[in-house]
C-alpha cells in the first residue's frame, strides 16, 4: 500500500540531491533498471543546482502516451528517464533505466492498474549520472507543482522494484504456541491454500530450505518468477501440528507439497516434472 | 526407528508395489545414506536407515491417471512404512507406454 504524505519542501533544509537508492534491477530484456527512491532527508539543492540535461524536456512538456498491451515498439529501447500515470492521470512514478520500452512493459504487467500512460524522456548519454540528473530535474519539475512526492518513489515503497528473489518471508499461521487456535488447523490451511495462488509447504524457510527437495521446489518456484507463499512444516512454534494435519488434508506423506489454486499439484517430482516438460507456466496462468 | 526386520524395507516395498501394481517394471534404490545429514533423520533412533528410498515403476494400471494420483497409488500402498520411519520417495511411475516398453 502507499501512502501520500505530503512533504514541504521548502521546509528541508537538505544539502544533497543524491538519491538514497540505486537499485539495479536487471529485467527479462537483460537491461538494467535504475529505480530511485526519493530520500527527503537528502533531498534539495534543487534550486541551486543547474540542470545538465539540457535536451530532455521539462515533465510539462512531455508528450503523454497511453500503455496498453499493444504498446510492444511504440517507446524507444534506449536510456532515459520515464514518468508512470495512473487511469486518473496521477503520477504515481518517476524512474530511469537503460531501457525505456522493456522497463514500461515490466511495469504495465507487474502494475497494470498503476500504468495507464507514461511520459518519455531519451537521455543522450546514458552514462549513470546523466540518468540521474535526468531523473531529478522530472523529479523536481513534479514536485513544484504539486508539493509531492510520486508515491511509487516514496522511501520504502516496493511497487515499482522487482522484488529481489527469496526476499519474501515465510506465512506463518500462529504468531507463536501461546495463542489458542479459534478455527481447526485443518480450516487454516484450507484458508491458506485457497486464498493463495501458488503456497509450498517446505521444510525450512525458502531463503534456507533444510532438505534438498524444499530447496528444488524453492528454486523452480523462483525460477519461474512466481509470487508464491511459503511454510515452514518445522517451525513448531508457529505451525504447530502442521504436519501432521497437512498429511491428512492433501492426503499427502510426504514434504514438501505445492499448491496451486487451492489444488495439490505435488511433490518435489511431480514439480520437476512439470518443470522439465515446460508445463509449469500453464499451471500458474490458470 | 530403524528397521530390525529380516527383510528389509526395500524387499518389502518391492512385494507390496509389483503385487498391486502388477509392475511392468520396477526399481528400488535406497539413498538413505545421502541424507544422513538431514534434520528429521539425525533425529531419528538408528540414523538414516531405510528412509529415503528413489522408487522407478512401470504399470499399466497409471494409465489416464494425473501424476498426483500415480504417486498417492504408491504412497498408499506403502502407507505401513510411511508409518514407521520411511520419511522421502522419490518416485517415477510411467505408463508402459511412456517408458517405451510393451
Amino acid at each position: 500500500m502507499t501512502c501520500s504524505h505530503s512533504y514541504n519542501i521548502k521546509q528541508s533544509a537538505l544539502d544533497s540531491i543524491t538519491p538514497s537508492a540505486l537499485h539495479k534491477v536487471s529485467n527479462s530484456f537483460s537491461s538494467i533498471t535504475l529505480n530511485i527512491f526519493w530520500d527527503l532527508t537528502n533531498l534539495m539543492k534543487f534550486e541551486l543546482q543547474s540542470v545538465i540535461v539540457s535536451a530532455l524536456k521539462k515533465l510539462s512538456e512531455t508528450e503523454v502516451v497511453a500503455v496498453s498491451s499493444e504498446s510492444d515498439g511504440i517507446f524507444p529501447s534506449d536510456s532515459g528517464v520515464y514518468a508512470v500515470y495512473d487511469g486518473s492521470g496521477d503520477l504515481q512514478f518517476v524512474g530511469i533505466t537503460r531501457n525505456l520500452a522493456a522497463s514500461i512493459i515490466t511495469h504495465k504487467k507487474s502494475v497494470p492498474e498503476l500504468c495507464s500512460s507514461v511520459k518519455v524522456g531519451v537521455v543522450e548519454d546514458p552514462d549513470k549520472t546523466a540518468l540521474t540528473e535526468a531523473w531529478k530535474s522530472w523529479m523536481q519539475d513534479h514536485i513544484a507543482v504539486t508539493g509531492k512526492v510520486p508515491p511509487g518513489n516514496e522511501p520504502g515503497n516496493s511497487t515499482w522494484v522487482k522484488k529481489a528473489p527469496k526476499k519474501k518471508s515465510d506465512l506463518k499461521l500462529t504468531p507463536g504456541r501461546h495463542v489458542q487456535l479459534t478455527v481447526p488447523l485443518e480450516d487454516l490451511i484450507d484458508r491458506l491454500v485457497k486464498e493463495n495462488k501458488v503456497v509450498a509447504f517446505i521444510k525450512g524457510s525458502r531463503s534456507a530450505p533444510l532438505c534438498g527437495f524444499s530447496q528444488r521446489v524453492v528454486s523452480i518456484l523462483e525460477s519461474q518468477g512466481v509470487d508464491y507463499e511459503s511454510v515452514d512444516v518445522l517451525d513448531d512454534e508457529c505451525n504447530t501440528g502442521l504436519r501432521e494435519t497437512l498429511k491428512k488434508y492433501s492426503n499427502w506423506p510426504t514434504f514438501p507439497q505445492i499448491f496451486v489454486n487451492g489444488e495439490l499439484v505435488g511433490g518435489c517430482d511431480i514439480l520437476s516434472s512439470m518443470y522439465e516438460k515446460g508445463e509449469l507456466a500453464d499451471l500458474f496462468k490458470q | 526407528m530403524a528397521s530390525r526386520t529380516l527383510i528389509s524395507r526395500a524387499g518389502r516395498m518391492k512385494t507390496k508395489l509389483e503385487t498391486a501394481l502388477q509392475a511392468a517394471a520396477l526399481e528400488i534404490e535406497d539413498v538413505s545414506h545421502q541424507h544422513a545429514g538431514h534434520a528429521a533423520v539425525r533425529e531419528m533412533e538408528g540414523g538414516a536407515n531405510e528412509t529415503h528410498f528413489n522408487v522407478r515403476i512401470v504399470s499399466d494400471k497409471f494409465e489416464g491417471q494425473t501424476l498426483v494420483k500415480r504417486h498417492r497409488m504408491v504412497y498408499d500402498l506403502l502407507s505401513d512404512e510411511l508409518d514407521s520411519g520411511l520419511h522421502a520417495l522419490s518416485i517415477t511411475a510411467k505408463t508402459p507406454k511412456e517408458a517405451g516398453i510393451n
